[in-house]
């Protein structure tokens, strides 16, 4: 019985913690169309957000995109289907594995942040003293770093897509001698809207879901420097949870609209 | 704020980059699906399109050339296929091309594939309708594939039974195989054809001796023949004597017919001999009367014999032949 119990306040907690979330994320909607325009900060979080993820989703996905040729290679080589190569790393790539490698980078790397920096401000109440100033802190702080993660991620996605698939041609060209003309020829001939369009639209979901998420826990974070470290840790932990449960949506819809 | 223009200028690097790569990655995709393209439709009719899909490509003899729009169930065995064309490659395709659904490689995606058809045709046009030919299916070269395995299982079974039955020395193979006897005779038999052929050779290079020397040697008459003009020249009268002869002949033969013709036809002693019956009668009777009148002669020489006026003529004849007779012996 008190395992039950246990459960029950668990249970509670989740679904409390969800119901804020949606508040929250009501909020972000009531407050992006307020004036007024945070632009600056803005434009400052989409550089610290976009600029500076960059060389991280770069690296990762230029090695996914060496690391899947190489790996799938000598399967395909197997059956003689080696020129499907750029086919199929292609689709695999814009489909899934760009998408949710970069936001999961991303939710690693901006989620916690936004849950550090947010949660710090939050326990040296600082947040405090921009209502007691005036200041909309939620507008100032929140819906700018959202907006900057929804809008930069879909780049991010794009650039680790086309790195990756860079990735992949230089393995194809220095084992199977295959020109850049004819990769990328081949990877576009397979590419349809129905791959590309899903996954640029999911990426700003990705990117919605990060930075809420890492706001949320920064700005609801408990008093106490183990709040931060615990806000930090726990945006990762749901941003992640919750970047598949968007992806599996994002398929599902994707299947009924373009009948993949 | 120091650092903002450069700041600026790095996020708008960034975004422009990442925008550029979304528009071209955008724009290549929409160029193979023909939507930045004028395009033309044309469409087939086929029983079965295995599994072709919207999008999937048209190829004109092997070349892009447009992609599938729309794929429409007609009725419960036709199914209306939509293909958007390239309209510059609109002069080049004719009203008597035939489209088939195939496969881009063993194991690629379906493709149209438009044929030019034969003969002269008119250019084809918006909205106009090409024939089709239904290729077979995988599922038919399978059921194909099957019937070809079971064939092949009762063969190598055959197979089997005959190799045993070698083995065991039945059957004329089987004894070529096992039997040493027939194995010498064999060979017997294959060193007398060697033997044989060794003197048709020789034989032959006999001949070839015998023909070579016949053209040379004008002693023989057929090398007189090949060789001689002189005696060819002569050989040449002789012959056209024979032919002026023959028609000699001829002619003294159609005398003759004409000769046993007047015999027939004519009415002289010969011709009333052979056809006359009243003569062979007459001539008949005459001759019994002939008969009858030597009997009766032989009757009255006999008669004479007995008389006593004749009888000491013929004693004296009897006697003379004895006479000679007796010499004769003697």
């Amino acid at each position: 019985m008190p395992d039950i119990t246990k459960m029950k306040a668990q249970l509670d907690v989740f679904l409390i913690e969800i119901g804020e979330l949606s508040y929250f994320t009501a909020r972000f909607f009531k407050e992006t169309f307020k004036r007024p325009f945070e632009l600056k900060e803005l434009l400052n979080q989409c550089y610290n957000m976009g600029n500076k993820s960059l060389l991280l989703v770069g690296i990762t996905g230029f090695i996914i995109g060496l690391v899947l040729t190489l790996q799938t290679r000598p399967t395909l080589m197997e059956f003689g289907a080696v020129s499907w190569m750029p086919s199929m790393v292609s689709i695999s790539i814009v489909r899934e594995i760009g998408p949710i490698l970069t936001a999961l980078v991303c939710a690693g790397r901006i989620g916690s942040g936004l849950g550090a920096e947010i949660g710090s401000m939050r326990v040296t109440e600082q947040i405090d003293a921009m209502e007691v100033s005036g200041t909309n802190p939620f507008k100032y702080l929140v819906v700018t770093r959202v907006l900057a993660v929804t809008l930069m991620l879909p780049l991010l996605v794009i650039i680790g897509d086309a790195i990756a698939l860079f990735g992949s041609f230089l393995v194809e060209n220095v084992k199977g001698n295959v020109s850049f003309v004819l990769y990328f020829n081949q990877v576009f001939d397979a590419l349809k809207f129905g791959d590309i369009m899903p996954a640029t639209i999911k990426s700003f979901f990705f990117g919605l879901a990060i930075g809420l998420v890492g706001c949320f826990k920064g700005y609801y974070c408990k008093k106490g420097t183990a709040g931060v470290g615990k806000a930090a840790n726990s945006a990762v932990v749901f941003t992640s949870l919750l970047l598949f449960i968007i992806d599996f949506i994002a398929v599902f819809v994707t299947d009924i609209f373009y009948d993949l | 704020m120091k650092h903002s223009n450069s700041q600026k200028l790095r996020l708008g690097s960034f975004v422009l980059i990442g925008t550029i790569l979304f528009i071209a990655g955008v724009f290549l995709i929409g160029q193979r699906q023909n939507m930045f393209k004028k395009t033309f439709t044309i469409s087939a009719f086929f029983q079965n399109v295995n599994g072709l899909q919207k999008g999937n490509n048209v190829r004109y003899s092997g070349i892009g050339i447009g992609t599938v729009k729309d794929i429409t169930m007609i009725n419960d065995s036709t199914i209306k296929v939509d293909m958007a064309i390239e309209e510059k490659i609109i002069s080049h395709i004719k009203k008597n091309g035939i489209a088939t659904i195939g496969s881009d490689g063993l194991v690629g995606n379906m493709i149209i594939n438009i044929v030019p058809g034969k003969g002269l045709s008119e250019v084809i046009g918006n909205g106009d309708i090409i024939e089709s030919y239904s290729k077979i299916g995988a599922d038919d070269i399978l059921s194909t594939l099957s019937v070809s395995s079971e064939n092949a299982a009762i063969l190598t079974s055959d197979l089997l039974k005959i190799t045993t039955a070698m083995l065991e020395g039945k059957g004329t193979v089987g004894l070529l195989l096992n039997d040493t006897i027939m194995a010498q005779d064999l060979k017997q038999s294959i060193n007398n054809l060697k033997m044989a052929s060794r003197g048709a050779t020789n034989t032959i290079n006999e001949l070839n001796e015998i023909i070579s020397s016949l053209k040379t040697n004008d002693d023989t008459v057929l090398g007189m023949i090949l060789n001689d003009s002189i005696s060819g020249q002569k050989l040449k009268t002789v012959v056209n004597n024979l032919e002026t002869s023959s028609s000699e002949i001829e002619n003294v033969l159609n005398n003759i017919n004409n000769v046993v013709d007047d015999f027939n036809s004519s009415e002289g002693a010969y011709n009333y001999i052979v056809k006359d019956t009243s003569l062979v009668n007459s001539l008949k009777s005459t001759l019994k009367n002939i008969n009858e009148g030597t009997d009766k002669f032989n009757q009255n020489m006999e008669a004479l014999k007995h008389n006593f006026l004749t009888r000491g003529y013929f004693r004296k004849l009897e006697r003379d032949e004895k006479k000679e007779a007796k010499n004769q012996n003697d």
